[in-house]
């Protein structure tokens, strides 16, 4: 099936991929102007909730949508908790293993006011480093309504420690320079350890600022991912049952039934964009060769899911400012030498 | 129960075996448990205590609660302290309730005596032998063990028997069978000739066939029926053979029957040396009156049995039977391998031998023994597992049988006349291998036999079943029968209703109650062979006796994981249980393992149970206990890093604690006390004067000399500062300072360890007891082995950032990819299954059931996959990570539950530029643990030969080895020194040359021996 | 932060048309935007980029031009990129303040 539009488009055939370019020139051909891009390139934003954001780039060539997403993965900083001092650790957890969980919890705190460390052994310093304090000990509930329980809970007090528990101590004048809310765990009931009466938790801990490419727990984001739009075509006129059934092959909502002047039902696309690409018509015979499924290679759905501590619009701004900063950069040294 | 002694003057009333404690010296015995033998070094074992009567002087003495000697306990045995314990309680004593027990505690070690599979004893055996066809028999009762051949040479039938030298004709013995009841004359106690072949015919042939009061008619009838009936028969016919390998001719040995043989043994050596002692010291006069009580030390009983479990080395006396490596330690590397051990089954068979009989699948092997669990290479076919519900019986009571035999139309075979026996309706009824009598009834018999069973009167555990080529009913009661439960079907209809399966449900019904209400019963090889067994309700015909519980339980406990089993190709299968289930992986070993103090542990830092389970995981407890994480896997090539079965892992969930594993290794040091008042000590760390800070090796010790927890330790620093006294002092001289040598315990390990605890007890001999546990973390790195439950092992051989790896419509990278070129030649079909079982489990949230012959289909997981918008192939749209464009091809992608070996780089990673030498040869040491050099052998020796590059040769073989300067003096040929020949006098000719350590090493060694090498010296230019 | 450090691994002489340069600390991120921009140029007779080794974080850049310096195309190339980053966040806080 050949189609022709000034679009260019992957095909999604049963069996693979292929790609359907029309005759003219497109984004992914053509020379690399910067008249051009300004002219083509278009951004929409689509969603932009608390720590999740959809947006439309179009008019582009992929490299750059890969590009810009693989900066965002693992080069955007952040901050997390890097070095853990255990000054005692009478819990079943192996301080390891602690420290590794500690890591791994996202933190509140805007990393574009701090600076990388320079030397990663030095003691950490008010502009490079947040430390924090993790003080718990488990011990009994001596309350005496729940004394006939037998539930963790209502046995023991601390007997679980979460990401609450964490208290900020601000180096220099940090305290001046941030506010309590600015700093901390991200959610508060991370899990970290668990305990029983006797076991202890006495720990400093230290964030610093690196990036994803470093650990994955310096990654701003949970995942920064695009897709490409997805556009199905109708070829040949699917009617009654087998319009229910090819329906039912596709995302809810991708595909509706109308129906026509003549009073039949009538299979016709009401929204490609949130198919799932699962290409399930190819199980059936009758129904393949009624649609053309494709995806239009230079728009693409961007998704930004941010672990919290930067809005996802930001860590998009950062990553785009970190190319820009690295090639500014090593034009300079071209430029110089 | 009496037990009489060999001496009379003794007797044993009564015996008991206690629970388990332990002596902690000036007389406290204080309780123990399993936990506590494990960490202190000890046995558990429990006191035997014996009631006897014995005379002193000239009076009758009774003693009661006399200990005379220790038993080691297996752990959940009834004696056990674990024995019917709440999970609460076994939690109190820090023991795992998901812990199968078992095993005994020896020595700190925990010990298996695997099971032992032996030809069943009392039973004949016709088979082609080096003669012709023979029947064999081998006797046991509990004095004698003998074996008895009747075979065919040159047309004439003779009797062989292990004692005798040669074989006798068949018609003597029946003579000889024939003699009368020996009339006894007082006056003469050497017995004559014909007396000792009578009584060696009574006792010693054919030993488990009685014979009272020198009556040989049984016996003359079992020998005429070994020899007309089964020899004549199977020279004429073959299926008259018997087969040796079939599993109703074979019994297995327990740990109980083999301990009793033991204790038995070794009882009676206790006597025997009581005797010894008594027949010695009683005829002397003394002023004491002798007391045996005095003599019966208890160390030698708890010796003899400590030693053979330590061991495995089972040596009985009286049997001459020695056997080795019947016990083995318990492989702690997971709790499936632990789990795994205590069903393995050791055959008697050389493993040496290379015969296929033995060792290839046997068809009676049916539900009883697993198909797939056996290791690769010499002990092939040999080394078994029972399988999920495989019960092996023990000796039950054989009187009430008798009785309800001759209750139901069985005539002994003494009161029957010849006539009658041979009749052709008649059929001969055997009784454990022995003749019990005739039947013309045999379907009666039988009925009867099985209704009693079912409605509990006789043991679950008796089989009945008739052998039409024989015209015998065979009926057993014997120990070390395999059996299996199965539903009964009595007229086409299942006695087990939709109903019992709802009470089971609801827990109103058990296992024992379907047992009880005769809706169940075991069958064993011989009776299943009798029996029409449907393998599904939907096979039940008219004729159909039983109803199989479940086809999966065909596999053992190991197999039981794989998921899908019966998609894959079966040397798969092994494989799969081999790599990924038995051994070899980190995991979980059991809730205690916090507790525990092994030589070595793997565990997962986040294990978790896989999405797609088995009947046999949820029965084996394994999603409780997991050794593995479900990694998303993408099935497509990448880089040209993942040949031959490499994987690519993403760094991100490495980073996210994926694969990470925590490696523990304990260090023990014991601090001995010596005879001469003298002991081991340990000192505080050394102090560098210039800092005040103890010196580096020091620096991880506390103030009592031992390390502290939480510490990290690195290669070479000192765990305990141990000293000993070196010169033993004179034993009696006081005051003098005893000078020591510092042993310290140091740590050796390029790896640096934290030390998670340490332990300071004392063991059995009261000696100061010092473990401490060391432990890494360790993540994932190239070259570590995965391996995922279907036998697809590979290394990591690249570790990739999340941003490079592909990506879907959803965002998902994946964990894991794996090159697609390891599914076609191995066929492994299930771990496709796996995948796609495991997808739709993801996104519907349950669990899916990759059970053996059954589980989730693939059509039902498909429909799932379609229901939640992805595709129902289980192939997705990707985008290349590194340029952002789609693939061109569909990926197949999902969970796969994937399991870390122990194979770890860390631990193999070795290099060597110089290093230490042996002492002898001067050549550079071998092995990683010495910090060897790498061999360059005799393939890679020719090589360079072949290639001409002998400048090399050189270098490789002697200087980088062990070259040395030697002179020689060229007068005489022979070696000297310092540029001076020592045979001639002089150094006028002697000329230094090079040569291998080695060869110096040689020509002196032969010196020393007399033979003198002469060295002639060319100029090379020459 | 990746500070280039760009070194001419060609030692023959009069190549400034076709030259290899090898960029410290960078991978296919940079690489394949760099390639991407600069191949579509029509000066440029081939423009190509590899990571040698995946455990060495250094990549390998090579541009050969039918005329012109290839060191000219490499600036024009990070010329461009600049420029797009401004013009794309100019784009997307427009699209911000719009919302």
């Amino acid at each position: 099936m050949e189609l022709n539009d000034e679009k260019p488009r992957v095909i999604l055939n049963e069996y693979k991929v292929t790609q359907n370019l029309p005759t003219g020139p497109t984004i992914l051909d053509e020379q690399f102007t910067i008249r051009n891009f300004k002219r083509k390139c278009r951004i929409v934003i689509v969603r932009n909730e608390n720590f999740e954001m959809e947006f439309d780039w179009i008019g582009i060539h992929p490299f750059l949508a890969n590009t810009f997403r693989r900066l965002m993965l693992s080069e955007v900083p952040s901050m997390a908790i890097d070095k853990v001092h255990i000054h005692n650790n009478t819990s079943i957890i192996q301080d390891e293993v602690l420290a590794h969980r500690l890591g791994l919890i996202p933190l509140k705190a805007d990393p574009t006011l701090f600076e990388y460390k320079s030397d990663a052994s030095a003691e950490g310093t008010e502009p490079d480093t947040l430390e924090f304090e993790l003080k718990i000990k488990c011990s009994y509930n001596k309350e005496t309504s729940k004394r006939d329980s037998s539930r963790a809970e209502d046995m023991y007090k601390n007997n679980n420690v979460y990401s609450k528990h964490i208290k900020w101590v601000p180096i220099g004048n940090q305290k001046e320079r941030f506010k309590d809310s600015d700093v901390g765990p991200i959610e508060p009931d991370i899990l970290i350890a668990k305990m029983r009466p006797g076991h202890e938790l006495d720990l400093k801990l230290f964030a610093v600022k690196s990036c994803g490419k470093d650990h994955a727990k310096f990654s701003p984001v949970a995942t920064a991912f695009y897709r490409l739009l997805p556009d199905i075509k109708i070829v040949r006129e699917v009617e009654g049952d087998d319009a229910y059934r090819l329906q039912k092959c596709f995302s809810p909502g991708v595909i509706g039934v109308r129906q026509d002047k003549n009073g039949k039902k009538v299979a016709v696309v009401n929204n490609a964009r949130y198919d799932t690409g699962s290409r399930n018509v190819y199980r059936y015979d009758d129904l393949k060769d009624a649609v053309v499924m494709s995806k239009i290679q230079d728009h693409f759905i961007f998704t930004i899911e941010s672990v919290g501590a930067m809005q996802p619009a930001d860590i998009f701004k950062e990553a785009v400012k970190l190319l820009r900063d690295k090639c500014a950069s090593l034009l300079e040294e071209l430029n110089s030498s | 129960m009496a037990v009489f002694s060999e001496w009379s003057g003794l007797l044993y009333t009564n015996v008991h075996v206690g629970t388990p404690d332990v002596d902690e010296g000036f007389n406290i015995i204080k309780p123990t448990t399993p936990h506590e033998c494990r960490l202190r070094d000890m046995t558990y074992s429990a006191p035997i205590s014996v009631d006897i009567e014995y005379t002193r002087g000239s009076q009758r003495v009774a003693k009661t609660g006399l200990l005379i000697g220790r038993m080691p306990i297996m752990l959940r045995s009834s004696n056990c302290v674990l024995c019917n314990k709440s999970e609460y309680e076994l939690a109190k004593m820090n023991e795992c309730p998901l812990d199968p027990g078992g095993y005994f505690v020896v020595k700190g070690q925990e010990k298996v005596i695997l099971i032992q599979e032996q030809l069943s004893k009392n039973r004949m055996i016709v088979e082609v032998a080096k003669f012709g066809v023979q029947c064999q028999v081998t006797s046991s009762t509990h004095e004698k063990k003998s074996r008895t051949n009747v075979f065919v040479k040159s047309n004439k039938y003779y009797m062989g028997h292990n004692t005798f030298t040669d074989p006798i004709p068949v018609s003597i013995v029946f003579k000889a069978l024939n003699s009368q009841k020996r009339y006894v004359t007082a006056a003469s106690k050497i017995k004559s000739p014909t007396d000792e072949a009578r009584d060696l015919l009574a006792t010693t042939v054919l030993a488990h066939v009685p014979v009272i009061d020198y009556n040989f008619r049984q016996k003359a009838i079992y020998l005429g029926l070994m020899v007309v009936k089964r020899v004549i028969e199977a020279q004429a016919d073959k299926k008259f053979l018997d087969d040796r390998d079939y599993y109703g001719n074979k019994r297995l040995e327990l740990a109980g029957s083999l301990i009793s043989l033991m204790f038995e043994d070794v009882f009676k050596r206790f006597n025997w040396e009581l005797k010894a002692i008594a027949e010695k010291t009683i005829p002397k006069i003394r002023a004491t009156q002798f007391d045996v009580v005095k003599y019966m030390r208890s160390d030698l009983i708890t010796n003899c049995l400590v030693f053979a479990i330590s061991t495995g080395n089972w040596t009985i006396k009286r049997f001459r039977m020695e056997r080795m490596g019947v016990t083995q330690v318990l492989s702690r590397l997971s709790y499936i391998s632990a789990l795994g051990m205590m069903t393995r089954v050791n055959s008697q068979f050389e493993k040496t031998r290379k015969v296929s009989g033995p060792r290839s699948l046997q068809p009676s092997q049916w539900g009883m023994l697993c198909p797939s669990d056996t290791p690769e290479g010499e002990a092939c076919g040999l080394v078994k597992n029972l399988a999920l519900m495989t019960h092996i019986t023990t000796e039950v009571d054989d009187n009430p049988l008798i009785r309800l035999a001759i209750n139901s139309g069985v005539q002994d075979i003494n009161k029957v006349t010849s006539i009658y026996i041979h009749s052709p309706l008649a059929f001969m009824v055997f009784l454990n291998g022995n003749i019990l009598g005739i039947t013309k009834n045999y379907h009666m018999l039988i009925q009867v036999f099985r209704t009693m069973r079912r409605k509990g009167y006789i043991s679950g555990y008796v089989s009945i079943y008739p052998s039409y080529l024989h015209k015998c009913v065979y009926i057993s009661c014997d120990g070390g029968r395999l059996c299996r439960p199965y539903i009964i079907v009595e007229n086409g209809q299942p006695l087990v209703t939709k109903q019992h399966i709802f009470e089971l449900e609801k827990g109103i019904r058990g296992f024992e109650d379907f047992l009880n209400d005769g809706l169940i019963e075991f069958l064993d090889v011989n009776e299943e062979n009798d029996s029409n067994i449907a393998c599904y309700e939907k096979d039940i015909v008219y004729h159909t006796t039983h109803l199989e519980i479940a086809t999966f339980t065909i596999l053992g406990v190991c197999a039981g994981l794989v998921p899908y089993p019966h998609h894959n190709q079966s040397p798969e299968i092994l494989t799969s249980v081999l790599w990924g289930n038995r051994l070899w992986k980190c995991g979980t070993i059991g809730y205690n393992q916090k507790n525990r103090m092994d030589t070595l542990l793997y565990n997962l830092v986040y294990p978790q149970a896989p999405m797609v389970k088995t009947k046999s995981i949820e029965l084996t407890n394994f999603d409780k206990l997991p050794a593995g994480q479900n990694a998303t896997i993408a099935v497509m090539s990448y880089s040209g890093y993942d040949i031959e079965d490499a994987l690519i892992i993403n760094k991100a969930s490495i980073d996210r604690g994926f694969g990470r594993c925590l490696v523990y290794k304990n260090s023990k040091c014991v601090m001995k006390r010596y005879a001469n008042q003298t002991f081991d000590r340990i000192q505080g760390p050394l102090i560098d004067t210039t800092n005040n800070q103890p010196v580096w090796k020091h620096s991880c010790l506390d103030n009592d000399g031992i390390v502290a927890p939480g510490e990290l330790v690195e290669n070479r620093q000192v765990l305990v500062n141990k000293s000993v006294p070196t010169v033993s002092a004179v034993p009696g001289s006081t005051n003098t300072s005893v000078e020591y040598k510092d042993t310290p315990i140091s740590y050796r390990n390029n790896e640096p360890s934290y030390i998670e605890k340490v332990l300071i007890s004392t063991n059995e001999e009261d000696t100061t007891l010092i473990k401490i546990l060391l432990r890494q973390t360790r993540r994932p790195e190239i070259g570590d082995k995965f391996s995922s439950r279907h036998g697809q092992k590979g290394v990591i051989g690249l570790v990739v950032e999340q941003e490079d790896m592909p990506f879907n419509e959803y965002g998902i990278c994946p964990d894991i990819i794996m090159n697609p070129h390891g599914y076609p030649s191995r066929m492994t079909v299930g771990k496709l299954i796996e995948l796609l079982a495991g997808k739709a489990g993801l996104v519907e949230g349950k669990f899916h059931y990759g059970t053996a012959f059954g589980g989730s289909k693939v059509e039902d997981v498909s429909e799932e996959l379609v229901k939640h918008g992805f595709n129902y192939q289980g192939k997705d749209f990707f985008y290349s990570g590194i340029t952002g464009e789609p693939l061109e091809a569909y990926i197949y992608s999902g969970p796969v539950y994937y399991q870390k070996l122990k194979h770890m780089v860390q631990d193999k990673i070795h290099a060597r530029g110089r290093g230490p030498r042996a002492v002898l040869t001067r050549q550079p040491t071998e092995g990683r643990s010495r910090d060897g050099g790498l061999r360059l052998g005799e393939m890679e020796r020719d090589c360079l030969i072949g290639y001409g590059a002998s400048m090399m040769l050189v270098e490789r073989l002697m200087v980088s080895s062990d070259q040395c300067e030697v002179d020689v003096c060229n007068k005489c040929g022979r070696l000297g020194y310092c540029g001076w020949c020592n045979s001639c006098k002089s150094s006028g000719q002697v000329s230094s040359i090079t040569m291998p350590y080695a060869c110096k090493l040689l020509l002196t060694e032969l010196q020393a021996m007399n033979i003198t090498a002469r060295l002639t010296l060319n100029h090379y230019c020459e | 932060m990746p500070i280039a450090q760009l070194a001419e691994t060609e030692a023959l002489s009069d190549s400034s048309k076709s030259k290899t340069f090898v960029f410290k600390d960078e991978g296919h991120t940079l690489g394949n935007a760099l390639r991407c921009v600069i191949s579509s140029y029509p000066d440029v007779q081939f423009c190509g980029y590899t990571v040698p080794h995946p455990a060495e974080a250094k990549m390998h850049f090579r541009i050969q031009m039918h005329k012109g310096k290839a060191v000219d195309a490499l600036k024009r190339g990070l010329e461009d990129l600049v420029n797009v980053c401004d013009i794309t966040l100019e784009k997307f806080e427009n699209e911000l303040q719009n919302l």
